[in-house]
């Protein structure tokens, strides 16, 4: 194409548009929310809340549940998330416990474990296509909201308990939660409408900050157990593909250090103007990082996703996340997509390597950027590389 | 048995030295002060500190050993002003320490010293002695910072030089003899070292103090320097960096 993309996002959001604004051209909506919510950022602390919300009834749980999208691509993304039709209602952050019917069904939603019918009244027709954003999952046209009812929800009981608890701090909700299995998008999803911590802490958190503020404490929970395991006795390297993204995560036999790399071509989402492949990366050493990652979100959700395997193998290592974005990937999708890349790549089976060349060798093999610019571009490897230990000696 | 009074600041210039490598340290006590040695998780760095009995105000103490967390010293040393002393007491039976800051108590509970075994001290040629002003060393590496993650530090029989090169800038902070305390190279030394280790060395050092470099080639460096009036020492060997690719 002329604009130098593989295809044209402007169609793929246009096509789909076309698609479902038929189903919506009215003031009127009525359908099966996953369940699902949006908190927006904009005009903070007054934010706009409300659910997500499909045209059509029955089981919808799937369009908000990332864990299942392994296997979809970026048309189907567009494709079902475009249909969800967004409520908009204007709150203070601080309004959790507003009495007021809109702020109460939206939490009920947020906590929901069963797709809920739901009819919403909207002040004027929803406009707009495909909203995109970095951290969180796309959505379709919005509205402002006139009126919210829903039928009965069934609470996911973990979820519930922890909601009731307000002696219980938002991070050890987080937690707790994590640890009985409730799932990482469900909880970021409770955590955005204010749903855990001590009562007069509670507050509606941004849907984009509340998925790394949960990604980032579960990982620091967990990395405080990594780094209490014994090492690793080997280098590993698994490789993945999925949407147009390559990925390939080390392990390294070394105290924990992790760092994500990230390479984008021109023309992709993040790096739309560019002639030439652009690089960037955040890294930690053994004793953690106090500022936040240059690299955003993804940074974090990757983080999870490493701990997550070392934890279950009680095994400490240092880990370096490499990430090429080919032309192919020409939206955002959201963090969700860098956190389950990850969890893919370390369920398959991995390339056992006796050294730091042979991985190396790996990398060359399988990413299309030369190794050398992979090194250049990374703190960690140019650290294995150069510095030497006071054991040499 | 360990029991003893220490002016605040000694205590908290301790924690700045030890910190930016280890939280966890096992401290050894005997009746003639205080020491401790660590090696960062990378085993990259290595601080050898002494303190001796004369530092302290009071010091009373038979041979043992103290594992603590340093994070939570620190905090606890927060509540005490520049000027205050801290008393220090070992509870042998509750395995705490206890720590008076005036009419303040508080007690740490200590870690299980076992696994922590003395780091080895590696053989080190280094044949170049250099003193210098921290603050005139610091100045140069605060400079390299912002351009490279490495820089070059050379001694030769006139002057010692630190040298920095990114992308496109460089920075060079060159010393002549008569600038320096004292310059001692047999032969022309030089080694290149990370500088977030190498600031992390000097920052807590203040001002126009001291500070003693032994350089060799492709060696480690060895940093040294007293404070609490001499009554203490502090030792840091930094491993060096391979010449890039």
């Amino acid at each position: 194409m002329l604009c130098g993309k593989e295809r044209c996002p402007v169609l793929v959001k246009f096509f789909h548009y076309s698609k479902v604004q038929p189903l919506i051209d009215d003031v009127f909506l009525e359908g099966s929310s996953p369940p699902s919510i949006f908190v927006g950022r904009i005009g903070y602390p007054k934010v706009a809340i409300g659910p997500l919300v499909p045209p059509f009834a029955g089981d919808t749980s799937y369009i908000d549940l990332p864990e299942l999208w392994e296997n979809v691509t970026i048309d189907d993304i567009v494709k079902f998330r475009s249909h969800l039709i967004r409520g908009k209602y204007v709150v203070n952050v601080y309004d959790v416990e507003k009495r007021d019917k809109i702020v109460d069904f939206t939490r009920e939603l947020a906590l929901a474990r069963n797709s809920v019918d739901t009819e919403m009244l909207f002040e004027k027709k929803p406009y707009g296509r495909i909203a995109l954003y970095d951290d969180a999952q796309p959505h379709g046209p919005s509205a402002p909201i006139r009126y919210l009812d829903i039928s009965n929800p069934k609470y996911d009981h973990h979820i519930e308990k922890a909601y009731y608890d307000t002696d219980l701090k938002a991070r050890d909700a987080v937690i707790e939660l994590y640890r009985k299995g409730v799932l990482v998008s469900r909880i970021q999803k409770a955590f955005s409408v204010g749903a855990f911590g001590e009562k007069k802490y509670r507050r509606f958190v941004p849907t984009r900050w509340s998925i790394t503020a949960v990604d980032s404490m579960i990982g620091e929970e967990l990395m405080k157990n990594t780094k209490q395991y014994p090492l690793i006795n080997e280098y590993r390297v698994y490789k993945y593909e999925k949407l147009d993204n390559r990925w390939i995560v080390i392990f390294l036999p070394t105290t924990w250090r992790y760092e994500l790399i990230e390479a984008w071509y021109p023309k992709t989402t993040w790096n739309p103007y560019g002639k030439s492949i652009s690089m960037f990366n955040s890294y930690e050493f053994y004793k953690g990082r106090k500022t936040y990652a240059e690299i955003g979100g993804c940074y974090y959700a990757a983080r999870l996703a490493v701990n997550e395997k070392l934890n279950q193998e009680r095994r400490q290592a240092g880990v370096i996340v490499l990430r090429e974005a080919h032309p192919g990937y020409i939206l955002p999708v959201g963090v969700w997509n860098v956190r389950e890349a990850v969890r893919a790549a370390l369920k398959r089976e991995y390339t056992k390597c006796e050294s730091l060349k042979e991985v190396l060798e790996e990398i060359r093999k399988f990413m299309d950027i030369p190794v050398e610019r992979w090194i250049k571009n990374s703190a960690i490897l140019k650290d294995l590389l150069m510095q030497r230990r006071l054991e040499e000696f | 048995m360990f029991q003893a009074k220490i002016k605040a600041d000694i205590l908290k210039k301790m924690i700045d030295i030890v910190s930016p490598l280890v939280n966890e340290v096992k401290i050894n006590v005997t009746p003639a002060g205080m020491s401790l040695r660590a090696v960062d998780p990378a085993h990259v760095a290595m601080v050898d500190l002494s303190i001796g009995a004369s530092a302290f105000e009071e010091y009373k103490a038979d041979e043992t050993e103290i594992g603590i967390d340093l994070d939570k010293l620190a905090s606890v040393m927060k509540l005490a002003s520049s000027g205050d002393t801290v008393e220090m007491e070992l509870d042998d039976v509750s395995n705490r320490l206890i720590i008076r800051i005036g009419n303040l108590t508080r007690k740490i509970g200590l870690i299980d010293t076992t696994g922590m075994t003395e780091p080895k001290v590696p053989n080190l040629n280094l044949p170049a002695k250099i003193t210098v002003k921290a603050s005139e060393l610091l100045q140069g590496v605060k400079a390299s910072e912002s351009i490279s993650d490495h820089i070059a530090l050379t001694a030769t029989e006139d002057a010692f030089e630190l040298f920095a090169e990114g992308d496109t800038d460089t920075v060079n902070l060159k010393l002549p003899k008569d600038l320096l305390i004292e310059l001692n190279a047999p032969e022309k030394c030089r080694s290149l070292f990370s500088v977030e280790y190498l600031s992390s060395m000097i920052k807590p050092v203040k001002g126009d103090q001291p500070l003693t470099i032994y350089l060799g080639n492709d060696n480690p460096i060895k940093l040294e320097f007293d404070f609490a009036d001499k009554n203490a020492r502090a030792i840091y060997l930094l491993a060096p960096r391979i010449e890039s690719e």
